[in-house]
């Protein structure tokens, strides 16, 4: 299944992946009803969605086990949820957000095997690749101290 | 109504009052942007106002294509001029713009004067003044962190540096730390109504009327620009502008000098060697743009966002004469820190130097700077801008329509921008002719020929020094540059993306399905409007014109040596402008104009 590497010193903080994001899944274009944040200070800026961890805190936290996995894409069942939140709140990166106005979870689904973020980016700053990278899995382990 | 955020605010400065006014009213007959800001401008500012009085307003209009669609991050500014007292505009990138449409407004027109300093602080519905005499005395880049804290994360500011609280005509609008809406001294208007930013901030997304179509066409929009030959250039063009400005033979050194200036080619390599070796830079972007026309530059402990542009660090390199990139770099930090319009100032320090005021090339620039912005001593004359330097201290200077300092190209080669210049209502050449042919012919002849044959039917005339056929060129680019202004599109892309592409895409955001025919009809309304502004004011054919000594000027070295502007063949030329936008001999638009575009009324 396809995974999203963000190159993050190619990314010249145009906002596009969020303006394509909002248009094709909520029909609108919205930077708060994005699945992709383009985050940064002053010249460094990158963006950031969902991570699809190996044990996700997420999905370990739901209550209602309202988020499940097809393939290796996380979605959230809409009819499960019971809008907690409590997925927005323990993401360590903010990778699940909550559209109030639509009153549901909205997350990276990787639209659904081909990512529109990472086809419209004009600087080639996300990449999509068919593999979790091994460096990844190595920067998760360390963020739960599984190693150095 | 889609694309459009649908409301535009109006903000009473004088009573506290805040009203907001459906968009709809304006869409059919003026579109938006620039179009909607002049008749809004037509319809509110008193023809015996002044610049700076409460009775003027000032105008921030986004366009329907702003925030969606690539490259359309633009806003535009429509005010009376206090440097010109005629009509006054200039645009900007960056985010304000889209967030402001995010806020749920297409623009804000302020007028009145604020008793106490204020910001106002823009959130959907939430609306306040705060006080800002904490921060009236700081320069932009504080004023903007201060502005940022007092509102949510994702804020957007415009701001005005001390320049333009000190009413210093030179004083331009700041978006963020970055974009300036710089001519015109718009700044002075948005100080002399105590108003000291605007933050706007929202959760509203953009409504758009077939998303799949969009999506479709932004893609290709996207595509033909980073597909474009000159796409990559974008990447190394801090280092590279001078030189290449060079090349096109475009910069004019000092104030006007005659001679050239033989460091020219040493300063623009060191510029390029500063950008390339010596400073840490990180590309960037307006709002759904992927040209990276500007870029945030650290050298030395300082930094600072830095668009690269004629009218930046190259006007300043080559205006103030200075081989020093690390100096240049100095003066761009205060003119940016103080919200100054860095072609104007530039212009006003040099012609200060022929008074013997201020050395070019030397640190004193800096000091001269921070008179100007204090209006200290004899700053305080500099600081009403050239033509009232001129008046006070009876020597020549260089100055275009109104008595606006010219832009950082140089005008006794080039005979269209030379018109423009003369015609163009705010004065304010950049408005009319970014990307025109005879910018381009030393460095890119084949595009800039094929330009002019498509417009005028010859390739010989994208040469600068013919006259012939330049009054449809520049009719031509003010068209292209109304369309962009008003659809909130960036000049550069808009002309460089066929146009069949935008139009597709601003059918498939507002509904709308407008002709090439359609746009170009609405830019000549708009254009005649603008006119019919001045005209009210008073003004005629005889205000069409420069300076006395750009027509006395003749090259004395250089590329251009014996080049001069032949005053007899210039009013020609005018004439002819007039005749192909339907106006009289005294540059008045005639009847049968006004009522070709339903602008009878009007009158």
């Amino acid at each position: 299944m396809p995974y999203l590497i963000v190159h993050e010193d190619k990314c010249v903080g145009c906002h596009t992946c969020e303006m394509v994001c909002s248009l094709s899944h909520e029909g609108v274009i919205n930077l708060n009803l994005s699945r992709i944040h383009v985050v940064g200070y002053k010249g460094e800026k990158f963006p950031i969605m969902c991570l699809q961890c190996e044990d996700a805190p997420c999905e370990l936290i739901c209550p209602m086990e309202a988020i499940y996995k097809e393939g290796d894409i996380r979605y959230v069942d809409g009819e499960k949820c019971i809008r907690c939140k409590m997925c927005s709140l323990v993401c360590p990166i903010g990778g699940v957000i909550y559209d109030a106005i639509n009153h549901k979870m909205l997350r990276c689904d990787l639209c659904g095997g081909d990512p529109q973020c990472a086809k419209y980016c004009p600087m080639d700053a996300i990449e999509v690749v068919e593999e979790v990278p091994e460096r990844r899995k190595k920067g998760v382990r360390v963020l739960y101290g599984e190693e150095d | 109504m889609f694309g459009y955020a649908g409301k535009i605010l109006f903000v009473d400065l004088t009573n506290g009052v805040i009203k907001k006014e459906e968009t709809e009213r304006y869409i059919a007959d003026f579109l938006g942007g620039r179009g909607i800001a002049t008749k809004i401008a037509y319809d509110m500012i008193p023809p015996g106002a002044n610049a700076l009085d409460p009775k003027n307003a000032l105008i921030f209009m986004t366009g329907p294509m702003t925030g969606a669609a690539p490259s359309s991050s633009r806003i535009d500014v429509v005010s009376l001029s206090p440097v010109t007292n005629m009509l006054g505009g200039s645009s900007a990138g960056g985010d304000f713009g889209t967030f402001l449409k995010f806020s749920g407004y297409d623009g804000i027109v302020i007028y009145g004067k604020s008793e106490e300093k204020v910001f106002l602080k823009i959130c959907e519905n939430d609306i306040a003044f705060e006080g800002a005499s904490k921060i009236w005395d700081k320069d932009v880049f504080e004023s903007v962190d201060y502005m940022k804290e007092a509102g949510r994360e994702m804020v957007e500011v415009a701001t005005i540096g001390r320049g333009g609280a000190n009413l210093v005509k030179m004083s331009g609008i700041s978006f963020s730390k970055r974009s300036l809406a710089s001519r015109g001294g718009l700044g002075a208007v948005m100080g002399s109504k105590n108003l000291k930013g605007i933050v706007v901030s929202g959760c509203k997304g953009i409504k758009v009327r077939n998303k799949d179509v969009l999506k479709k066409t932004n893609y290709e929009i996207l595509r033909k620009l980073v597909e474009s030959p000159s796409y990559e250039k974008y990447k190394t063009w801090h280092a590279k502008i001078a030189a290449s400005l060079l090349k096109a033979r475009r910069p004019y050194f000092g104030d006007y000098e005659e001679e050239y200036w033989e460091d020219a080619e040493e300063a623009a390599g060191n510029a390029r060697e500063f950008f390339e070796n010596k400073v840490k830079l990180k590309s960037n972007s307006c709002f759904s743009c992927p040209l990276r026309c500007w870029a945030w530059i650290e050298y030395e402990g300082e930094e600072a966002p830095m668009v690269a542009c004629q009218g930046t660090f190259s006007a300043i390199t080559f205006i103030l004469k200075i081989k020093e990139p690390e100096l240049a770099w100095k003066i761009y930090l205060k003119m940016q820190r103080e919200g100054l319009d860095i072609m104007s100032t530039s212009a006003v320090i040099a012609y200060a130097s022929r008074l013997g005021k201020v050395k070019l090339g030397s640190e004193e620039i800096l000091d001269f700077i921070e008179r100007i912005v204090n209006r200290e001593g004899e700053g305080d004359i500099f600081a009403e801008g050239i033509k009232k330097a001129e008046e006070h201290f009876g020597v020549p200077a260089v100055y275009v329509k109104g008595g606006m300092e010219s832009w950082s190209s140089d005008l006794r080669p080039f005979r269209g921008i030379s018109l423009a210049a003369a015609v163009t209502e705010s004065g304010s050449i950049s408005r009319a002719v970014h990307g025109f042919p005879e910018s381009s012919y030393y460095t890119k002849p084949e595009k800039a020929k094929k330009v002019a044959k498509k417009i005028a039917g010859r390739e010989d005339i994208a040469e600068p020094t013919i006259y012939e056929e330049k009054h449809k060129l520049v009719a031509h680019f003010e068209n292209e540059h109304i369309i962009a202004d008003s659809l909130g599109i960036c000049d550069t892309p808009l002309l460089s993306v066929p146009e069949e592409l935008w139009l597709k895409a601003f059918a498939a955001i507002t509904g709308l399905n407008y002709s090439s025919e359609d746009l170009h009809y609405y830019a000549e309304k708009i254009r005649t409007l603008e006119r019919l502004f001045n005209v009210r004011r008073g003004l005629n054919a005889k205000n069409d014109t420069l300076s006395d000594r750009l027509f006395q000027s003749r090259f004395r070295s250089g590329p251009w040596k014996g080049v001069g502007i032949d005053r007899e063949k210039f009013e020609e030329l005018k004439k002819k402008y007039y005749e192909l936008r339907g106006w009289d001999e005294n540059g008045i638009p005639k009847k049968e104009t006004l009522k070709k575009y339903g602008l009878e009324v009007e009158r």
